[in-house]
């Protein structure tokens, strides 16, 4: 969008004006995120950057890769301090986060899936409603949902179990992979599913045939969809994880409370990596999902 | 695909935590936890058979975990209102008959109860099923360099904003500061809990007090704030518990001075689960934790004060008795002198009312 | 399931008419016009009722007595041990009212027994008075709460407040960046999507973290301008742990869900539209005004609303980074679950906010329909 060679000054202006605030919004987005790395492998146990790290030339001394063996439990004395005390919670909430995570998607993404084929279907009666409960979970507050889940769960004990915690975040997930699955469908050629039928396959081997195929770019993006969710959320672990639930985001937010320290940003610099990865994948499938679909990019 | 996806399954499904079989204590976590460690488990006839695990306060769990029947920690560190509230409950044990028993007396003989009464505090339930850690505090502390001439000294200087001009933290919870806007308007420290049970309009005069510093709080909400917020200059002085500061100033290097009067005492029990899966064994552990030489062995380590008035000359004794010779007598809160400048929070009767002044605080905070 | 529950919790109050039955059949006898305080069989049933009472249950139901006027928990307690030691030795009293007024003070308070009032019925609706800083006095009728503690409906007004500006400031900061994306060449616009895609993967409380870090009194924006020389060493600005900072992170964490249905709906405008206005002798302004932003409505609405109605719920952020100021409704839902467990207030609270939130689901759904919602 290029500015027409006709423009007037003031058009000029506006112009550039208008690309310097977009330029500073994608500056405001992403900035925060960037900040952080250079931090957490600073020396000092505060989350600021010292005059060393800004020095010119580098101070090696500076620099440290401290706060990260202190994140992977390692107790040397160089790592620990006595306002950061060496610990295995980090490692521990990372296996549970997986724990929770990769359980509450598979779920998730099976229940997901089949409730956007069902709601596929050109007849499926009460669809606006189905579709509204399916995604409420996405809309509703998260506190209200916590809140909701918790007495619930206080009445059948499920609070403060491995068990509770996945079933919740399966409610919260589900509702993203019923979206990009559904988002795949569209544009689903249903003859294919009418031709593999005449041709003697029977329902089940259709589906792994026929439309699981075509839908499994819609099906993985979906899957890491509820995977982030489940892996990020904060809320539900507060009120319904005891510690052995402990996982990331819930050591990070008391971490943030209690001990301010680099070992916090160092997972967050880990988690953005993660973010950066699951992106990529992500965006790589849809385009080999629209390749597939023969929808053509503009 | 899904081979894959069951293998992955089976790894995680290995990985998952386990439950432990020793003693289970449920405590606060980070350094605090760490001092428990180190004073009360690798002191104790067998170290291996205590294990620590993490939690967030509250009686939510607890209840949760004796409602419904599967109780897997044996001793919760809780605070006096929780520690209340769980007996009378009945989600702690009575064993008031075992600690009258079994706990150990102090040097001249005086029973453990008698051994905090002389430390200020007076017996409420919470003393039926849970035996006494430690003192922490609610402490003014400031930067001795950010005063280049005269430096405050009471509490009333925290609450003189001519004298000293800028701004103080505050936490955003009503528990301390109330007390202490009762010591910087005149009223003796010891008699604080007395006037604010009994006086009434005891509130409206803690507020007034209050807003004469409202323009100038800086509020924090969470404990490693307060630290911070000095270093950085944003305020001058501000609240803190006075572990913090401690660790600062021994580990950090840094050189903060306290303003011991007002500073307001609250307390922390360990407490004895209902239906603890080693009843037994966590008993004697909640005896060896509350003995004073355990006591005096935590102050080592963190900076908060034996809750047994016998724990205290024990450090005085054996000065140096801080890691790499330093003196710790000059970090802890409940010396005979600074108790008597200090008040003890009454958790009766903040249990009583502190819904209630929580919310007028978050009223008066907001507006 | 679990919403209905909660609702059923907002409501419920049976808990402390099964610890008392007895005091509460007397009560309703009790004429207040004529009496300052309940006749003697009042007095009679709760001194038994105490007396044989289940440690744990009466336990459970002064926490909630407490709720309704604080005090009672203590008051019980003491009057209980009390009694438990004259039955013991077996020295009923000839008088229970003298016995009890004797033994604390606060029974001859005739506010106890009207708080005792509030808890008569199986059910009460009292909570959601509470939420919005009502009560009850000693006839049940609806009266404001004590003045000084009124903080529910400021805090809804505030949690109102943030809401709207967050969701106008995104409106803002999105609107022109979801425009650059829509005209962009896919090519470059699939590139720039990325830095609004990359922090909506990212977990809410690196985000946060990383605001702090940015935000604070040492941190990377005022270090900057120090060295720009903007601003002083001393004049270093506080912009975390208050409004400001509530403001800047929330709107950052929730700029993504404003710009993706914009772009989703700006990218279907066809460009011709605006061409035509202009060879139509529209001035661009007019042209943008007239033609091209009613065709954003839709866009504009859904975005509107995702963000609203998300930080109409956020605590975390606020909690972390917004100092007294951070403290929303969802604090409060969060405090009294955990805390005070006061679980019929925080139900309250949560369906109220669920009731805001339904009003604007319906919203969205009359003008966008629901299953319009698009990722990325």
């Amino acid at each position: 969008m290029a500015l027409p060679s006709y423009a007037t000054p003031i058009q000029r202006t506006y112009y550039y004006a208008y690309l310097f605030f977009c330029a500073f919004v994608f500056f405001f987005l992403v900035a925060p995120l960037f900040a952080i790395v250079p931090i957490s492998f600073s020396v000092s146990p505060f989350m600021v950057f010292t005059e060393g790290m800004l020095a010119w030339p580098p101070e090696p001394e500076a620099w440290s890769t401290r706060w990260y063996r202190n994140m992977i439990g390692d107790c040397s004395a160089d790592v620990v301090s006595t306002t950061v005390p060496c610990s295995t919670k980090w490692m521990v909430g990372t296996v549970n986060s997986f724990y929770i995570g990769i359980i509450a998607t598979a779920i998730a993404t099976g229940l997901g899936t089949m409730a956007a084929l069902g709601l596929s279907r050109p007849h499926m009666p009460y669809k606006a409603l189905i579709m509204s409960i399916l995604i409420s979970p996405m809309i509703v507050p998260l506190i209200i949902t916590a809140a909701g889940m918790f007495f619930f769960y206080a009445r059948i004990n499920l609070v403060y179990t491995f068990t509770g915690v996945i079933l919740a975040h399966v409610a919260l997930a589900t509702p993203f992979v019923v979206i990009t699955v559904t988002a795949t469908l569209v544009g689903f050629d249903m003859n294919m599913v009418k031709a593999s039928q005449s041709l003697g396959a029977k329902p089940l081997r259709t589906f792994f045939k026929v439309i699981m195929p075509l839908i499994l770019p819609g099906i993985i993006s979906g899957a890491l969809f509820a995977f982030i969710t489940s892996f990020d959320e904060v809320v539900i672990v507060m009120f319904m994880a005891s510690i052995d639930q402990l996982t990331i985001p819930k050591q990070m937010w008391a971490g943030i409370r209690q001990e301010i320290s680099p070992v916090i940003l160092c997972m967050a610099t880990c988690l953005v990596v993660l973010s950066i990865i699951l992106l990529t994948t992500v965006e790589l499938l849809r385009r080999r999902s629209e390749r597939l679909r023969g929808i053509k990019s503009r | 695909m899904s081979k894959f996806l069951k293998a992955f399954l089976f790894v995680s499904l290995v990985f998952a935590p386990f439950a432990a079989s020793a003693v289970t204590v449920a405590s606060w976590g980070g350094a605090y936890t760490e001092s428990q460690q180190k004073a009360y488990a690798n002191t104790y006839s067998d170290p291996s058979s205590i294990v620590f695990e993490n939690y967030n306060g509250g009686l939510g769990e607890v209840r949760a975990q004796v409602e419904s029947g599967s109780v897997t920690w044996d001793l919760v560190d809780a605070l006096p209102s929780d520690a209340i509230t769980g007996c009378d409950e009945g989600l702690f044990e009575d064993i008031s008959a075992e600690i009258a028993a079994g706990a150990a007396p102090g040097p001249d003989g005086e029973s453990m109860a008698e051994d905090m009464e002389n430390n200020g505090l007076e017996y409420h339930s919470g003393w039926d099923c849970c035996v006494p850690q430690i003192f922490w505090t609610y402490v003014v502390f400031f930067d001795p360099d950010a005063f280049p001439g005269e430096k405050p000294s009471t509490i009333a200087d925290f609450f003189d904003v001519e004298k000293f001009p800028g701004k103080r933290g505050v936490h955003t919870w009503a528990t301390g500061i109330i007390e202490k806007a009762m010591v910087a308007d005149g009223v003796k420290p010891s008699a604080v809990p007395t006037v604010l049970a009994n006086q009434t309009g005891a509130i409206d005069r803690a507020f007034a007090k209050l807003d004469t510093i409202k323009d100038d709080v800086v509020f924090w909400s969470a404990g490693a704030q307060p630290l911070e917020l000095v270093k950085s200059g944003e305020v001058i002085m501000s609240i803190a518990y006075n572990g913090r500061v401690g660790a600062a100033n021994l580990a950090e290097g840094a050189n903060f001075e306290y303003i011991w009067e007002g500073q307001v005492l609250d307390q922390e029990y360990l407490c004895l689960m209902s239906g603890a899966p080693n009843r037994d064994a966590a008993i004697d552990f909640m005896f060896h934790a509350s003995t004073p030489e355990a006591q005096a062995e935590q102050a080592k380590y963190i900076t908060y004060g034996p809750m047994r008035a016998s724990g205290i000359p024990i450090i005085e004794a054996n000065e140096p008795w801080g890691p790499g010779g330093v003196d710790i007598m000059p970090h802890m809160p409940n010396t005979p002198e600074r108790l008597k400048v200090s008040i003890v929070s009454d958790p009766q009767w903040w249990s009583d009312y502190g819904a209630e002044i929580n919310e007028r605080y978050s009223a008066w905070m907001g507006n | 399931m679990p919403i209905g529950d909660m609702l059923l919790r907002s409501v419920d109050d049976s808990q402390i008419n099964t610890v008392f039955p007895k005091t509460f059949e007397e009560y309703r006898k009790w004429d207040k016009s004529k009496d300052e305080l309940p006749p003697e069989e009042v007095y009679k049933a709760l001194f038994q009722e105490l007396a044989s009472g289940d440690k744990v249950k009466v336990g459970r139901a002064l926490t909630r007595m407490n709720y309704s006027k604080s005090g009672w928990k203590s008051l019980i307690k003491k009057t209980s041990r009390a009694i438990k030691k004259a039955v013991k030795k077996d020295e009923l009293p000839d008088n229970y009212k003298e016995f009890l007024i004797e033994t604390n003070e606060k029974w001859a308070d005739p506010t106890y027994w009207y708080a005792m009032g509030q808890m008569i019925n199986n059910t009460t609706s009292i909570y959601y008075w509470n939420a919005i800083d009502r009560t009850f006095d000693e006839n049940l009728n609806v009266v404001q709460q004590e003045e000084n503690r009124r903080v529910y409906v400021q805090t809804w007004i505030k949690t109102l407040k943030v809401s709207v500006y967050v969701t106008a400031f995104c409106l803002i900061l999105g609107f022109p960046v979801a425009h650059l994306l829509a005209n962009l060449p896919l090519r470059y616009s699939n590139l720039l999507m990325i830095f609004v895609l990359l922090p909506f993967w990212t977990s809410l409380l690196v985000r946060t973290t990383a605001w702090i870090v940015m935000l604070q009194q040492n941190g990377v924006i005022n270090g900057v301008l120090v060295w720009l020389g903007i601003i002083s060493e001393e004049g270093r600005l506080s912009m975390v742990y208050n409004e400001t900072g509530t403001l800047i992170a929330m709107t950052q964490i929730l700029l993504p869900f404003m710009i993706l249905p914009l772009y989703s709906v700006m990218r279907v405008i066809p460009k011709s539209h605006m061409r035509a206005a202009q060879n139509l002798g529209a001035k661009p302004a007019m042209a943008f005004w007239k033609v091209y932003l009613p065709q954003t409505i839709p866009g504009m609405s859904a975005g509107g609303l995702l963000v609203f109605v998300l930080a109409i719920g956020y605590f975390i952020t606020p909690e972390l980074v917004g100092g007294k100021d951070g403290k929303l409704i969802g604090s409060w839902i969060a405090y009294h679950l955990k805390t005070t467990l006061n679980w019929g207030l925080t139900a309250a609270l949560g369906a109220i906010l669920l009731g805001f939130m339904l009003i604007f689901y319906w919203l969205y759904n009359k003008i966008v329909g629901i299953d319009n919602i698009k990722l990325g």
